[in-house]
């Protein structure tokens, strides 16, 4: 009974000291609030309503300017996965204007409608389309056969599904005759389903969201679906990136990176609390040296520590990966100067504005991981079309810009001054310098407030 | 009067917020004396010593130093005049004790051979021997107060001041922190020291401050401070209790 009662009297104790810790509160209660809120707030934004998955760019050019081809670009309009560009009111776009678009990473896909598509298709052909991609956007070219697939049914209106079960008969192996004798079976089951369906309105390949499960299975969704849509693919990627570098990986690496140099670096501007905490400020502030000095050191301190957990984080994902991270080591030392000033901005502004250790751990914790998630570090939310006002929220998180910075180095095999790199070199130091100014002019007022 | 004194305080005054902690104090410390400053809990001799030691600014009223105006809350070079033991242990754990003393020397502008030498005073005078290359973290309570103190007097202050140097410590802690400190007043320094314990003020210190709730309640030797007291005679904890012990005076 006495070790029930002093248990208790222990516990009440630190129910007590826990409900007057603001901070604890905050870490406990607020931060998962916060996450789900978040994290809910965008899974609504991404998946709900417009389909399975987000959209992803398709640029188009259209050569044939045939009642056909308009009618492919409208189907795809319809298409749940892609968003086509330009738009139906846009400024059509030449074959070259598109590659000129990939070759420049502004785009990934760009499909080309070749002239005489419509002739053949009304000929009872399987006309070939032509595309150009960036062969590291793996997940977008699924996305985008899924559309084609739909998109070249609709516009058939069923009548070249025979024909396309046959090119991948073939291509899966069977004799020409045989695969002759599917279509012809096909053919039969297609006259079949008309004749019960009067309306025709069929819903070619709804299970696009299956795709990926299939895939678990050793079944290439993705390139069946490929298969089945004659289409013939130019891949431009740029000369330095290593085959095997998807997107993805690009993303998820760099995003790690830059998530844990938060962590990392805001405990480091914490020792100045740890400081104050452990009274060896006193001995800091008494010293002939001046207040300036204190503060710069903690910078220096954390630039420092920040520069060599990038190195390490990077040499080891180029163990891992093999991403290439040192075939442009200007720009690689030049985004890591940037990252690493923002994020040591980020880490005093916590120091100097927190009350205690704890207060900095809870706060910078739920911003960092609200502002990892925004900014793109755990997933490519800049892939998926999201309302004006969070793409505004997105840009004002200093992930999002280290994002841009790395994926434009790793990815598109971008250096620091090529104009979709340098705004993100400029907003981070922004960020640095109006962290700094802010920081120390808290620091300031609060050595002269002496509390 | 430049020569006569060292420190000069003229009606300090520091509030937090709207808590007056020094309330209008003055005093001078002579070149070449133990000052004592003695108060109860919350007399303000912390937030005295803060001031002069340039932690705290916004205080109002005037200091001199050598004669000179005194600023060490906005000039590093005036702070470089004071050196400071803090009443809390500030030193890192983490960090050995001579690492400690040579990153506390270096930051007073110490290098060479001089913070060497510096260095290896402090060390004799902590009495730390062999376990100075061991991390402060694994130390005693009265080896980490010694160090304290050696890690304020690295550069040979013209003041050095300590707050209550010697509280947590056993016997021959404090005993060594004692001899250490007869060993200063010896070599001729000045010592500004803060305590609660009456033996060791009147066996250390030349004058003694009595301050009280923000005020100097007296000022001067052991024996002067009894007459002021009007207990002639009477040992220093008695005349503490006659100038600050209100409840006991009252029920006496
Ligand atoms: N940072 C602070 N904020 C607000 N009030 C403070 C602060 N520090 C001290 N005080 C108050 O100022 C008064 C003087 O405190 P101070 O620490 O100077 O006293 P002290 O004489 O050093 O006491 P002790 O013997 O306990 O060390 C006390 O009432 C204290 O509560
Ligand atoms: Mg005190």
């Amino acid at each position: 009974m006495k070790l029930l009662r002093d248990a208790w009297l222990i516990a009440a104790k630190d129910l007590r000291a826990w409900r007057r810790d603001r901070t604890g509160l905050l870490f406990g209660l607020l931060l998962p609030i916060a996450l789900v809120t978040a994290m809910g707030f965008l899974a609504k934004v991404l998946y709900g309503g417009g389909g399975p998955m987000g959209r992803t760019d398709l640029w188009v050019a259209d050569e044939d300017r045939s009642e056909a081809s308009a009618d492919l670009l409208a189907a795809l309009r319809a298409a749940a996965t892609v968003r086509v560009r330009p738009g139906p009111e846009a400024e059509p776009l030449s074959v070259e204007e598109v590659r000129r678009k990939v070759e420049d990473a502004s785009a990934h896909h760009a499909l080309i409608v070749p002239a005489g598509f419509g002739e053949e298709l009304a000929a009872g052909g399987l006309p070939e389309l032509r595309m150009i991609r960036d062969p590291g956007r793996r997940l977008e070219d699924t996305l985008v056969s899924l559309a084609l697939v739909q998109a070249y049914m609709a516009i058939s209106e069923g009548r070249s599904w025979p024909a396309m079960m046959g090119r991948q008969m073939e291509a899966l192996g069977l004799e020409p005759e045989q695969a002759q004798a599917v279509v012809a079976a096909s053919e039969s089951v297609r006259a079949l389903i008309e004749r019960f369906l009067p309306g025709g309105d069929e819903e070619p390949e709804a299970g696009g969201a299956e795709g990926g499960a299939a895939a678990g299975t050793g079944f290439d969704m993705s390139a069946f679906l490929t298969g089945m849509v004659p289409v013939a693919a130019e891949d431009i990627q740029p000369p330095g990136r290593p085959k095997e570098l998807g997107y993805m990986q690009a993303q998820s690496v760099s995003g790690m990176v830059v998530m844990m140099l938060m962590f990392g670096l805001v405990a480091c501007g914490s020792t100045l609390i740890v400081e104050r905490e452990k009274g060896t400020l006193t001995r800091l502030l008494a010293a002939p040296v001046s207040r300036d000095s204190i503060l710069l050191g903690k910078l220096f301190f954390s630039a420092a520590v920040g520069l060599i957990q990038l190195s390490l984080l990077f040499a080891y994902g180029e163990l891992l990966f093999d991403l290439a991270t040192f075939r442009d080591p200007v720009t690689l030392l030049v985004l890591m100067l940037s990252l690493t000033a923002a994020v040591t901005g980020f880490g005093l502004l916590v120091a100097v504005l927190a009350r205690t250790q704890k207060q900095a751990e809870g706060v910078s914790t739920i911003l960092i991981l609200v502002m990892s998630c925004l900014g793109g570090a755990w997933f490519p939310i800049q892939l998926f079309a999201v309302p004006t006002a969070v793409e505004v929220i997105m840009r004002l998180t200093l992930t999002h810009w280290a994002m841009t910075g790395f994926q434009n180095m790793f990815f598109h095999q971008k250096s620091w001054h090529d104009p979709a790199t340098l705004p993100a070199v400029v907003v981070l130091w922004g960020f640095a310098l109006a962290a700094f100014l802010a920081a120390r002019a808290i620091y300031h007022r609060r050595l002269a407030s002496a509390s | 009067m430049a020569a006569d004194f060292q420190l000069e305080v003229e009606d300090l005054r520091f509030r937090y917020g709207s808590r007056e902690a020094v309330a209008g104090v003055s005093f001078a410390v002579r070149p070449g004396e133990i000052f004592g400053f003695l108060g109860p809990n919350g007399a303000g001799k912390t937030t005295a010593i803060s001031c002069v030691c340039g932690l705290l600014g916004g205080w109002q009223g005037a200091m001199r130093f050598g004669g000179e105006t005194f600023r060490p809350d906005l000039r590093a070079a005036d702070r470089r005049r004071i050196g400071l033991v803090p009443q809390d242990l500030a030193v890192y754990e983490e960090l050995s004790g001579r690492e400690n003393l040579l990153f506390f020397g270096r930051l007073v502008g110490l290098a060479g051979a001089e913070l060497t030498a510096a260095v290896e005073r402090a060390l004799e005078l902590t009495g730390l021997g062999e376990r100075a290359d061991d991390r402060v973290g694994s130390y005693s309570g009265g080896m980490k107060r010694r160090l304290n103190l050696a890690a304020g007097d690295l550069h040979r202050p013209s003041l050095l001041i300590l707050d209550e140097p010697t509280v947590g410590v056993d016997p021959q802690s404090r005993n060594h922190i004692f001899a250490a400190l007869e060993r200063l007043r010896d070599q001729g320094r000045t010592l500004l020291y803060t305590t609660h314990y009456m033996e060791e003020a009147e066996r250390l210190c030349d004058r003694i401050a009595v301050l009280d709730r923000g005020r100097l309640i007296g000022l001067g030797a052991a024996a002067e401070l009894a007459e002021q007291a009007g207990v002639p005679g009477a040992d220093l904890e008695q005349v503490f209790l006659r100038l600050t012990g209100h409840r006991l005076r009252d029920s006496a």
